[in-house]
């Protein structure tokens, strides 16, 4: 396809904006997450394979992302929304589209930050309706007054980020041809790095940490899907937390043994 | 806190209060309060059953529940079970200070919050998305990956936000520290680091792509460096590699984010005009 419309525009900006207002706030771990919103976003365009094949790609430099403390590293939902509405008008492959979106990705955060700040004005709506003992008017502070201002700091940018963005991107295109679509290339099929280093963080400790070169050699020699590989990693954790257990569970023993011999040997 | 004495608000009720725990926690998520609106707002759906005849104190009950807080929504579920407990316990006539009902809240955010996150970002969400990212890659493409990831952290986020609620609600705050302390936690830590690492493993075989582009060419032959000799040693070292160094980085050299891929399009730059790196 070659050009995007209106409509297609303003629901690419009704997608992001459900993506990261977080109504309802399982929108943070679904929708937000590319391989969901690149889907949607490939529905509207009338792609949803292509859509979920691009998001997905899209999504693993954000695996592990993670948003504690009220930060936000990077928004994965405007990379999703715009990476996979480009891809899409454009034609271009996964990997190139990856190497597109995490740019605008770190454009997000702007939006997060900003919204952040302005939400501490309606806590004090909020903190005067208790004082009138409105309490059944908070719900406006907590949902409908914030989310009317983050519908227009995010939907209205991002349809229109969608619409004129696609009309510029055949322009662009023509630039990536030769050497620098290579460069493209090379940057998206790294990027992924990222999304595992960050995983690992919380992960890539201590007892955990051979099995990471585990899971590599077989998933080299053995041509596993992830699935497979998925399900045989939950089956060596499981076997693994229960041997060390076992095992703990005989130190002890150990221990109880040099008070009372005789006994322990009984129970066993 | 002794024998519970009977329950005055209605099971609806707290259904209806845990509803808006969990759909509207970060509606207005902001730097001042964090969640304490969210609380408050939860609050508002129980408030009338309390101090029937005491607006005031119905006031304070709202005044302290404002108050800032922060936790991870779904593992920090049962602290808000907790506080409805107590709150409902003091209206009572159980002796309970307000201050013991904030600062029970603030001492088990932290930590709630800090095992929430590790869990759920940074276990569950990386393996299902892994898994369902390769599913919906895998032949000529389709939608099920993205489809089957939706539903099962969807139904998942709110199945152990209802039974935590819930939990904390019954059991109250001497359960939920049990909980935190006990050797369990820590198996399921260490299963999920265990399961997790394997598949980030099969992860980086599949989906970092690294090609060295360098051919040696000599009068009779030609020496490609990547199939003669980085294949032979260990086919996908180079993503490996790479996922190492940006490991050691972040960790090691507390590297940002923005670094890291700042570093990764110099990387692809350099490589792809020099030709050591290829596509």
């Amino acid at each position: 396809m070659d050009k995007i419309t209106i409509v297609q525009a303003i629901l690419c900006g009704v997608v992001y904006w459900l993506a990261v207002g977080n109504l309802p706030f399982v929108g943070l771990w679904s929708l937000q997450r590319p391989l969901v919103c690149g889907m949607i976003t490939g529905l509207i365009l009338g792609d949803p394979v292509q859509g979920a094949v691009i998001g997905g790609t899209i999504n693993l430099v954000y695996l592990g992302f993670m948003s504690a403390g009220g930060s936000m590293p990077a928004d994965m939902g405007l990379a999703g929304v715009l990476g996979t509405a480009y891809a899409i008008v454009g034609g271009l492959d996964a990997e190139t589209a990856l190497a597109l979106a995490v740019p605008i990705g770190i454009l997000g955060t702007i939006v997060w930050a900003g919204r952040m700040t302005f939400d501490s004005f309606f806590v004090h709506i909020a903190d005067n309706y208790i004082e009138k003992g409105e309490y059944n008017k908070i719900w406006r502070a907590n949902v409908l007054f914030p989310q009317i201002m983050c519908f227009c700091m995010t939907a209205i940018p991002c349809a229109l980020a969608a619409y004129f963005g696609s009309a510029y991107i055949q322009g662009i295109l023509d630039m990536l041809s030769g050497k620098v679509l290579t460069i493209f290339q090379i940057i998206g099929g790294l990027m992924p790095a990222l999304g595992i280093a960050i995983t690992l963080q919380y992960i890539f400790k201590g007892e955990s940490k051979v099995f990471l070169f585990a899971g590599f050699l077989l998933a080299v020699y053995s041509g596993l899907p992830l699935l497979t590989l998925g399900i045989i990693a939950l089956l060596v954790a499981v076997v693994y937390v229960q041997i060390t257990g076992q095992m703990e569970g005989k130190a002890v023993t150990a221990n109880g043994a040099a008070y009372d011999d005789e006994d322990d040997e009984e129970d066993d | 806190m002794e024998e519970k004495n009977k329950s005055i608000i209605p099971k609806a009720a707290l259904i209806k209060a845990w509803l808006i725990w969990e759909t509207f926690p970060q509606t207005c998520y902001n730097y001042e309060r964090m969640m304490g609106q969210v609380v408050a707002h939860m609050f508002s759906a129980i408030i009338n059953f309390l101090y029937k005849d005491d607006p005031e104190k119905r006031k304070e009950v709202m005044r302290r529940e404002i108050e800032f807080f922060n936790v991870h929504i779904e593992f920090g579920a049962c602290i808000l079970g907790m506080a409805i407990a107590l709150e409902e316990q003091k209206s009572m006539g159980e002796n309970i200070p307000a201050e013991f009902i904030t600062n029970l809240k603030t001492s088990l955010m932290g930590p709630l919050a800090g095992m929430g996150d590790t869990i759920w970002q940074g276990v569950v969400i990386p393996i299902l998305l892994a898994v369902c990212i390769d599913l919906t890659r895998s032949g000529s493409g389709n939608v099920w990956g993205a489809v089957i990831y939706a539903v099962v952290i969807v139904v998942a986020a709110y199945a152990l936000s209802y039974w935590n609620f819930m939990f904390g609600y019954r059991a109250g705050s001497e359960a939920i520290m049990d909980f935190l302390e006990k050797g369990i936690l820590n198996k399921l830590i260490k299963g999920a680091s265990i399961m997790g690492c394997m598949v980030m493993g099969g992860l980086i075989v599949n989906y970092v792509n690294a090609f060295c582009g360098i051919e040696i060419v000599s009068s009779t032959t030609t020496y490609n460096v990547q199939e003669s000799f980085l294949d032979a040693v260990c086919p996908n070292i180079l993503p490996l590699g790479m996922t190492m160094l940006v490991f050691y980085l972040m960790s090691k050299k507390r590297w940002s984010a923005i670094k890291i891929i700042g570093l990764i399009i110099v990387i692809g730059i350099v490589g792809g005009l020099t030709g050591i790196l290829t596509y």
